[in-house]
């Protein structure tokens, strides 16, 4: 799970020919793109889960949500560090000004957030409130998906594909637990 | 033995302070590119090279090795410098002009045109001239460029995606070809066409925007000595991934009014449709003159990265008309500029 890191970081190091003429761009991206990738397959790790009566895939959903939340804070702070230079100022007028950027925001406080309480003296807390977790998990993906769609100049295959990927997850979810209520 | 380490530990502070100092001096002073950090451009063809016998061995990476670093026959273009449209500011390298573009008909991405343009082929060139003009018909590039006077000019351009380059174009003033065809009075626009080979340009083959790409300007903006059709950088023909064989330059407008690979000229009385601007109308106007005070719906234009600065150089604000107000801003005198962005 962190080659795609150990790829950017050996191309931020001059290797696989470099990170091109914008390297700023080249690492914001890649690690939204990753933060992306990672969040959906952390929510079709419990489906998968559930119809391959394989219980123990489930495990997986903690591992790999932290891996997701590692990509997304290294895509916050590169683009706080370095694309805005640490200017407080400036971000705020750049939030502002921005709408994906607030969208992206409210993902990212949302896993901020679920990945505090993963450390170990919240894990009981964690345990009782696992439903609260998935759709904090759940909102991020949607506000990430959002994010990454919303930046785009045309219609592009992959935040399309995430996002009819989204909707099912969304409707199994909902048919889930209203099942588990009755 | 403490007492050393803290001394090595002060001196490293000291140290980082001071590279502290030169970053934060650097920011404040315009960032000059020294000559030796720019590209030449034999060591880029080099390096070209090396790139494609490494793909020979990255099949299966998802490389296409047939259609990135073939050799494309470039020429030398003898030109002169014009000094009073250039700007003193120091040029990107070769490499970031020619491997950071955004050119759909190749792909989507910033390094699509360097990997996917390699078959397509700009020689022979002809471009069809028709509308409201007394002389149309179909033309050899030779007709229409005068290589015997070229210019280079070194122009800043500004990307609706808040980036920018300061490139060395080499080409002639678009006044000079349309005088040729001597427009009528009814020609209050020009539009222009990109070529349409879904065979040679693989980004045609998926609708993700109209093909094909359309582009215009006001017959004044068109007849403006800034407005300059291109036909090379850095003293050499233009690549195709840069819009091989002619492509238009509009320094104050973002960058995708000027249109590149153009096959057709049309002098028309209404103005025409533009393909962003029928993607996104209230995204990308037709006018579409650079202006920090009128940002994109989804993003600021008030700053812009220029590229080539690395990861520390700060992003610059952008200026009105891309700092080119002092010759272009009377074009647009009595117009609203937030309504006609």
């Amino acid at each position: 799970m962190l080659i795609p890191f150990a790829v950017l970081s050996l191309k931020s190091l001059g290797f696989f020919s470099g990170l091109g003429a914008n390297p700023v761009e080249a690492i914001i991206h890649d690690t939204g793109l990753w933060g992306i990738r990672f969040l959906m397959i952390t929510l079709l790790i419990t489906p998968i889960a559930y119809y391959s009566g394989n219980r123990s895939i489930a495990k997986l959903g903690k591992p790999v949500g932290l891996m997701a939340f590692f990509y997304v804070l290294n895509h916050f702070l590169s683009y706080a560090l370095i694309d805005q230079a640490a200017d407080l100022g400036v971000i705020m007028v750049d939030i502002i000004e921005t709408p994906y950027l607030i969208v992206g925001w409210g993902g990212f406080l949302c896993l901020l957030g679920v990945a505090s309480v993963s450390f170990k003296r919240l894990e009981n807390w964690f345990n009782q409130n696992r439903s609260t977790i998935s759709g904090l998990v759940y909102t991020a993906t949607i506000l990430g998906v959002w994010h990454f769609y919303w930046q785009t100049k045309v219609v592009e295959t992959e935040p399309l594909l995430y996002s009819a990927i989204l909707t099912v997850l969304v409707i199994w979810r909902f048919k889930v637990t209203t099942n588990q209520v009755k | 033995m403490h007492r050393l380490s803290h001394q090595t530990k002060l001196e490293s502070i000291y140290e980082s302070y001071k590279l502290h100092l030169i970053i934060m001096k650097t920011k404040e002073t315009k960032i000059k590119i020294p000559s030796s950090e720019i590209t030449s451009e034999s060591n880029y063809l080099n390096r070209r090279k090396l790139i494609q016998s490494v793909g020979l061995f990255s099949l299966g990476l998802g490389m296409n090795e047939s259609s990135i670093g073939q050799d494309q026959s470039i020429d030398s273009l003898q030109s002169i410098k014009n000094l009073k449209y250039s700007t003193d500011e120091a040029p990107n390298s070769f490499s970031d002009i020619t491997t950071y573009n955004n050119f759909y008909e190749f792909g989507m991405q910033k390094s699509d045109p360097y990997m996917n343009s390699g078959m397509f082929e700009p020689k022979p060139w002809s471009v069809d001239v028709s509308g409201e003009a007394n002389i149309t018909g179909t033309f050899d590039l030779e007709d229409l460029i005068d290589f015997n006077k070229l210019e280079e000019r070194i122009y800043r351009l500004r990307c609706v995606e808040a980036w920018s380059m300061v490139i060395p174009w080499v080409g002639i003033p678009l006044s000079s070809i349309l005088k040729k065809f001597e427009p009528m009075s009814s020609a209050k626009y020009v539009a222009f066409d990109t070529v349409y080979r879904p065979d040679q340009m693989p980004g045609q083959k998926r609708r993700i925007l109209r093909w094909p790409y359309t582009e215009g300007l006001t017959i004044d903006e068109a007849m403006h000595p800034l407005t300059f059709m291109a036909v090379g950088i850095y003293g050499k023909e233009l690549l195709n991934q840069n819009g091989a064989p002619m492509r238009l330059v509009i320094p104050w407008k973002y960058g995708f009014k000027s249109i590149k690979s153009i096959n057709k000229i049309k002098f028309q009385e209404r103005q025409p449709k533009t393909s962003w601007n029928i993607s996104a109308p209230q995204e990308y106007g037709f006018y579409a003159n650079v202006n920090p005070l009128v940002d994109h719906p989804r993003w600021s234009q008030a700053r812009e990265r220029r590229i080539g600065t690395g990861f520390f150089g700060a992003k610059q604000p952008t200026l009105p008309f891309n700092g080119y107000a002092e010759e272009v801003a009377d074009l647009y005198t009595g117009l609203d500029l937030r309504k006609y962005y």
